[in-house]
């Protein structure tokens, strides 16, 4: 998540911040499932946030401006398991807020309404992962 | 550790749906005692107006009887011989016609409706009449019919209420109705006090005559082929087919208020994963985004449910051991659903729709359950989805201090998994749909081929789908059996039942008789009778014959009859099928 954090922060531009927004749902929602159980408090939010996660991946996915780069499946990626969830959440919270942030932006420069709509969506699901993963410690 | 305390009185009730039960029990109120009928009867008065009041009781039964038979379904062709409850429903119905028929006449006595009778009894029957008609409105709502008159069902009850053993059921009931109105012929031709045309009077009788007759042909086919217990209680708990209102959680709900939301969210759930199951394939509602939200908030819907059953048990460990075990049983049961779901939610992962984002109503609704079940799972009166990680469960002396509030729990514990059952049902045969419709995706994972089609989807390979459709499967049944282990754990059996049933109690007898039913229909069409029910009795009512003795008698033969045709029919098919196989036999055995 580090890697899609600082891809995002860098990205300019509707194309570059399609394809890093791509990677950074894909990758959280990666971290996400890693961490699913049920023993733990975490356990309700981080499966609704996997499945906004998915959904923000696909938004932009199906982005006129999307590069063809971004239709990888993270979910194959490995993930360090030794990261306590807490800190997931934290890392899941912190992405999703710059995630939030850079696809509002890029709404309101979009002239396609295609992906205007592409990362308005984004953006919601967006901040539907920043409210469930906040309130971790 | 602590048991629980005794149930305090009363509990309350958990729904308060009109049912049509409650109907029907009006009407036998209405009516009253056999000694109050008879009374009445001799205290009756004006016989114009009787009539008329008898007249539209009847009218209304003679609907219910049509409505029992109305299932073109269950015997196609429709050439038959009648017997069993289809003839009972025959003879039911034309019973009825002709107590109508006797009872239709002169205009003298006839109100309009809402003006209220002069007799006692009128007013009886009028009372049992209006109840009657609601009763059967709210069966109605259950029903439609489409463009080219063919049934349809506007609720998951509708197939439940149009099932054999339903139809039966109620054919029964009409029949109850038509003993007890028995006392009417009786008390009015005792009466001193009957005023009106002699002649009139005779109709009276006649028509109670007729409503014996009809009786008997229920009562005849009950005989035969009884309506289970269960099956009469699930008539009478059929509710109005109305939506609850969607509940919203107040803070500090108490724990009855909580299973009273939890029970209501789980049937709007239910109802909506019903509608949901016939949407088109090309409906916008059909998303991969509904169908995620689904699962991921049914995996922690199971989640909830798992963790109110270990803390039920958790408080029980001074009480009886048994009930303890069950609900660990249960419990093991609903994370076993929590894991199944979350198979399917984590596969969902994989594909997506080609249109997305729409949420349908379903979706809604299953995630409303998600957050009642975590209000009565957690102390936290402002618990969400969001809420972090540090939040306490609900402990088992504030869940339930009474053996009441257990059961209440347990209910909506219940009436949750059943629902989930139904939200995998739905999400199962959309998800079919919109594969057979080419709408489920996945990635394109081919560089080259991306680059050629420039397409970042293409349609889900068959592998793909029935992967996804399998762990739907799995996912149906472990809700399912989430739904039936709680089902077991019988902390009612001292508590009141506390909650309504729901369709998928139809007992396994009347699935039974279903089939049986189903198998009879058919061997009855090989039979190729003419289809003309009761022919003896028919000639005995075209010589004019109303002695009730000879037309039972008639009917008895009638019956015999038939069944004397349908039992040669079986032995010359067995006959012939034994001496084909033989024949066979001997030409394989030949050199």
């Amino acid at each position: 998540m580090a890697a899609a954090r600082e891809r995002l922060r860098q990205a300019s531009g509707l194309a570059p911040v399609l394809g890093a927004a791509h990677e950074a749902f894909g990758a959280m929602l990666a971290a996400i499932r890693s961490n699913e159980d049920p023993t733990t408090g975490l356990f309700a939010a981080f499966i609704m946030a996997a499945a906004l996660a998915a959904d923000g991946r696909d938004a932009v996915a199906f982005a006129p401006s999307m590069p063809p780069v971004g239709s990888r499946d993270f979910l194959d990626d490995e993930v360090d398991v030794r990261i306590p969830p807490e800190s997931v959440a934290r890392l899941v919270s912190d992405l999703s807020q710059l995630l939030g942030a850079q696809l509002t932006r890029s709404a309101g420069q979009a002239t396609d309404p295609a992906d205007r709509d592409a990362c308005d969506q984004a953006a919601q699901c967006a901040a539907g992962i920043h409210l469930l993963a906040r309130d971790g410690p | 550790m602590r048991s629980w305390d005794p149930p305090a009185g009363q509990g309350r009730t958990l729904t308060s749906r009109a049912t049509f039960g409650g109907f029907l029990g009006a009407a036998h109120e209405h009516l009253g005692s056999p000694a109050s009928l008879r009374a009445a009867a001799e205290q009756s008065g004006y016989v114009a107006e009787i009539r008329h009041s008898l007249l539209r009781l009847a009218i209304v039964m003679h609907r219910y009887v049509q409505d029992a038979r109305d299932e073109p379904d269950r015997l196609p062709g429709r050439a038959r011989l009648l017997v069993g409850w289809d003839r009972a429903g025959a003879e039911a119905s034309e019973a009825l016609a002709q107590a109508a028929a006797v009872l239709h006449g002169d205009s003298a006595g006839r109100r309009q409706l809402g003006v209220r009778a002069g007799s006692d009894l009128a007013q009886r029957l009028d009372a049992a009449t209006v109840s009657l008609i609601y009763g059967r409105d709210l069966l109605q709502t259950h029903l439609a019919r489409g463009p080219d008159g063919e049934r349809q069902y506007r609720s998951e009850w509708g197939a439940v209420l149009t099932s054999p053993p339903m139809s039966w059921a109620l054919l029964g009931e009409m029949a109850a109705l038509a003993r007890q109105l028995q006392p009417l012929r009786g008390g009015l031709e005792r009466s001193l006090l009957a005023r009106g045309n002699p002649q009139a009077l005779r109709r009276l009788s006649a028509a109670c005559h007729w409503l014996l007759v009809m009786d008997n042909s229920i009562q005849a086919a009950e005989r035969q082929h009884p309506v289970s217990a269960a099956d009469r209680a699930l008539l009478q708990a059929l509710p109005v087919n109305e939506r609850p209102p969607r509940p919203l959680p107040n803070l500090n709900e108490p724990i009855g208020g909580l299973c009273e939301g939890v029970i209501a969210t789980a049937e709007r759930a239910r109802h909506a994963a019903w509608l949901s199951a016939s949407e088109p394939a090309w409906s916008p509602a059909v998303t991969a985004t509904s169908l995620r939200r689904v699962a991921a908030a049914s995996t922690v819907t199971s989640h909830h449910c798992e963790i109110l059953l270990r803390s039920l048990a958790g408080g029980a460990q001074e009480s009886a051991g048994d009930v303890q075990a069950e609900l660990l049983r249960a419990a093991d049961a609903a994370a076993f659903a929590r894991t199944r779901w979350l198979g399917l939610a984590r596969s969902l992962d994989h594909v997506t729709t080609d249109t997305r984002g729409q949420l349908s109503p379903a979706a809604i609704e299953a995630g409303d359950l998600a957050l009642w079940t975590g209000r009565l799972a957690y102390s936290d009166p402002e618990w969400t989805l969001a809420s972090g990680p540090d939040r306490e469960k609900r402990p088992a002396m504030s869940l339930a201090p009474t053996l009441d509030n257990a059961a209440e729990i347990v209910a909506a514990a219940h009436r949750g998994c059943e629902s989930l059952t139904r939200l995998a049902q739905g999400g199962r045969k959309q998800f079919r749909a919109a594969a057979n419709a080419g709408r489920i995706l996945v990635a394109t994972r081919s560089a080259a081929k991306l680059r050629r089609t420039a397409r970042p989807f293409e349609a889900a390979s068959p592998d793909r789908i029935n992967a996804v459709l399998t762990l739907y499967e799995y996912t149906v049944g472990a809700s399912a059996g989430a739904a039936d282990q709680i089902s077991h754990v019988d902390i009612s059996a001292q508590a009141p039942q506390r909650s309504a049933p729901a369709p998928s109690d139809v007992s396994a007898g009347a699935a039974r008789t279903t089939a049986e039913t189903a198998e009879g229909a058919a061997q009855r069409n090989d039979v190729g009778a003419d289809g003309r029910p009761g022919t003896i009795v028919r000639t005995l009512r075209a010589l004019g014959v109303t002695d009730i003795e000879l037309l039972e008698r008639g009917a008895e033969i009638d019956l015999t009859g038939e069944q004397l045709i349908v039992d040669a029919t079986t032995a010359v098919r067995g006959g012939v099928a034994r001496s084909t196989r033989g024949g066979c036999e001997a030409l394989e055995a030949e050199p």
